[in-house]
């Protein structure tokens, strides 16, 4: 099986600040880190290996400083490293991203599933994984909590069983490989790095591969390519309305099964 | 000495002092000052709580108590761990969660003011703002207040190489159990004028004074830290490297030590898996320094050197994100344990660290002769050990007896082996008891008339670290 995982270098931070001029994110002086929620993506992608054999690549795309999130997946035990990068890439919107991983996923060859993360902590918007597998024509399964049964077959036309989490409960979906799917934290328990692994991927070589590499046209890489115009950012306020009750248990279980009710909570 | 209960004049006379919404008389609200992080059974709610916000204001506190006779317990967050801050006698517990301020911070000096009951994670984030670093490293950093890491000399992972809270104290003003304020020390690095009495205050438990303002000295933050995460197959194995480790390695920040019991009510207590969670022994050894490539070549000895003597595999944390979660799983032992106990005591032993593998098999012999178990972890690093006998389905009438046998069996083999009974946990009053087992006559008897002599009335913090009665 081959499987690539597609990876975020992120700031590393609990409180993205964004610049009140321009509406993006300050990224400058913050050191990054490898998107803690494409740990789980990485760490689906060892375990299936481990039960099916075969090879799994890590891909992201970022600046330079990127390869410390691929040198990461690298020490947890992925095979290989792609790091697509090139000032043309600069500024890309989500769909712009996309564009360009899906020509990646093409240009690196045969594939039979592409793993990502549930979103990045940075940008917060889910959509690049379901666009990457949208343009690259594969069916596409968010939310993925559980990997119940895959039958690769040589070629790519296999099959995979998953489980995706949704608001009402569970989603047993069956789907065609290739596939894209999207995991969640349920999935499993990302591994720590081994020093062995650590050290080794210190030293691993990362394969670059910039807009030209790929055939992108001018037009439709980083900024140029990006649909997306950010109109204004601003926080969402935050209000709490708090109501404590100071009642015996009993009258107090009443009061806050009563509030439950009058909001339709129950 | 006989002490006299807190009458309505009082409260009206403390009421004048700090002002009429900092004193706290409903019986409910006593109850949550009533107890730290100290088993439940130990829980003695005071008359009255006061909540000053100055110095002068604790200082007219410790009048009105010496003129009535009252006790007077300080009390930081309720974060420790012997109870130096439950009020056994009842009386007026001086919460000092209204003086929280950081007064300042003196970049040149590399030195911060601040105020008793400021939070020790903020006090860091504020002094690393500022390009400087505060190293001590405890457990609760997040909730602790640094009024009680002073009172109670706290200790905390990275002492093997910084030192403790005391290491780092530099000035102090506190009020005397008399009710006088007084500067100690300053921002002085070198000052033999007179006997070291911020040090005597340092770990004095809240006995000696009110600590009122610190003065910390501070350093520069290591810009490398790796956490590497090693298994061991048994316990001899791992205790037996760490002393080898530092014969060999200088840079090395912590070690850490969780044994198998501890890890696994860790993981279940975090909801989280780590590797070999079935090995009888993890260490978890910190090394930093300023420059990555150097610290990178120290882990890679540290390396060589555990794979030598037995790892099963040793794992790096090299970011925020793995790192907390090697020593999320670590800081949160003693609260797992607790919640999956009816009864726990927390325990602080610290041995000579060549001593450490007999202290573990002395523990494990004594776990099995009375028939108890005693998940093992800390600062191995420091020879300082927190051994967590745990009740299982005992009743508490049966572990409060059979409890009380371990630890003298215990604290006499600590004893056998040229260790103690606590190494940064305080006497309290949990440990009182047991001070005759562990400190020489003469120097208990030192330790009185010091007491004595600051506070003769005995009001402030009575029955804590000296054995002086009411």
């Amino acid at each position: 099986m081959r499987i690539v995982v597609l990876v975020k270098y992120v700031p590393d931070t609990d409180e993205i600040k964004i610049d009140p001029a321009t509406g993006t994110m300050v990224r400058e002086g913050i050191p990054g880190i490898i998107n803690p929620l494409d740990l789980y993506a990485v760490e689906e992608a060892l375990r299936l290996r481990e039960d099916y054999g075969g090879e799994t690549l890590a891909l992201s795309m970022g600046p330079l400083a990127a390869e410390g999130a691929l040198r990461e997946t690298l020490s947890m035990g992925v095979d290989r490293a792609v790091l697509l990068t090139d000032r043309r890439f600069a500024g890309s919107d989500t769909w712009a991203t996309a564009r360009a991983l899906s020509m990646a996923v093409r240009h690196l060859g045969d594939f039979d599933l592409v793993l990502c993360g549930e979103r990045a902590t940075d940008g917060e918007t889910g959509q690049v994984g379901p666009e990457v597998g949208a343009m690259l024509g594969i069916p596409v399964v968010t939310y993925v909590s559980r990997i119940e049964e895959v039958c690769p077959v040589e070629g790519g036309a296999g099959q995979i069983r998953c489980e995706r989490l949704t608001e009402e409960g569970y989603q047993l979906v069956e789907t065609a490989l290739p596939a894209l799917l999207t995991v969640v934290k349920e999935i499993n328990e990302p591994r720590l790095p081994t020093f062995r692994g650590k050290l080794a991927a210190r030293r691993a070589e990362i394969q670059h591969l910039t807009a030209d590499d790929l055939g992108l046209p001018s037009g439709e890489t980083g900024l140029q390519g990006s649909p997306t115009r950010v109109v204004k950012v601003f926080y969402p306020s935050l209000a709490r309305d708090t109501e404590m009750v100071y009642e015996p248990p009993e009258r107090a279980v009443e009061r806050i099964l009563a509030f439950l009710e009058e909001h339709s909570l129950t | 000495m006989r002490y006299n209960r807190v009458t309505p004049e009082i409260v009206e006379r403390l009421r004048r002092i700090v002002g009429d919404g900092y004193v706290i008389t409903s019986p409910g609200d006593l109850e949550r000052y009533g107890i730290d992080e100290i088993e439940e059974r130990y829980r003695r709610p005071p008359e009255v709580v006061v909540k000053p916000r100055t110095p002068e204001e604790i200082a007219a506190i410790m009048k009105l108590a010496n003129e009535y006779r009252i006790p007077v317990t300080p009390r930081g967050a309720g974060t420790g761990l012997s109870g130096g801050a439950v009020p056994i006698h009842g009386g007026i517990v001086v919460s000092l969660e209204r003086m929280n301020e950081i007064l300042e911070i003196d970049v040149d000096n590399m030195m911060v003011t601040v105020e008793p009951g400021v939070v020790l994670a903020d006090m860091m984030r504020a002094v690393e703002a500022k390009g400087l670093f505060y190293p001590v490293d405890v457990s609760t950093l997040e909730s602790c207040h640094v009024g009680g890491n002073v009172a109670e000399n706290a200790g905390g992972a990275r002492a093997v190489k910084y030192g403790v809270t005391g290491h780092w104290v530099y000035g102090l003003e506190i009020v005397t159990p008399t009710g006088k304020i007084v500067r100690l020390g300053g921002k002085r690095i070198k000052d033999v004028t007179g006997y070291n009495l911020v040090q005597l205050v340092v770990g004095s438990e809240g006995t000696l004074g009110i600590v009122t303002k610190i003065t910390f000295r501070l350093t520069i933050k290591p810009k490398c830290v790796l956490d590497l995460l090693v298994p061991f197959d048994t316990l001899d194995n791992a205790v037996a490297q760490v002393n080898k480790l530092f014969r060999e390695e200088h840079g090395l920040a912590a070690i850490e030590f969780m044994d198998d019991l501890s890890i696994r009510a860790a993981e279940r207590y975090c909801n989280t898996v780590l590797p070999h969670d079935d090995c009888e022994a993890h260490l978890l050894i910190q090394v930093d320094g300023m420059k990555e490539g150097e610290v990178w070549r120290a882990a890679e000895r540290v390396y060589h050197a555990v794979v030598e003597g037995g790892a099963k595999e040793v794992f790096v944390a090299d970011n925020r994100i793995t790192r907390e979660k090697l020593w999320r799983a670590r800081r949160n032992i003693a609260e797992a344990l607790k919640a999956l106990n009816n009864y726990i005591s927390v325990e602080d032993i610290v041995v000579p660290r060549s001593r450490i593998p007999e202290m573990a098999r002395r523990l494990r012999e004594l776990s099995r002769a009375h028939d108890i178990e005693v998940p093992l972890y800390g600062h191995i690093g420091d020879g300082n050990l927190h051994p967590t006998p745990v009740s299982g389905d005992r009743d508490e009438e049966t572990w409060v007896r059979d409890l009380e046998a371990f630890l003298v069996d215990m604290f006499k083999a600590v004893r056998e082996l040229g260790g103690n009974i606590t190494a940064e946990h305080g006497i309290g009053f949990k440990r009182v008891k047991y001070l005759p087992l562990a400190l020489d006559e003469v120097e208990i008897e030192l330790m009185k008339a010091i007491k004595r002599a600051w506070d003769p009335n005995g009001i402030l913090n009575p029955g804590k670290a000296v054995p002086l009665g009411p």
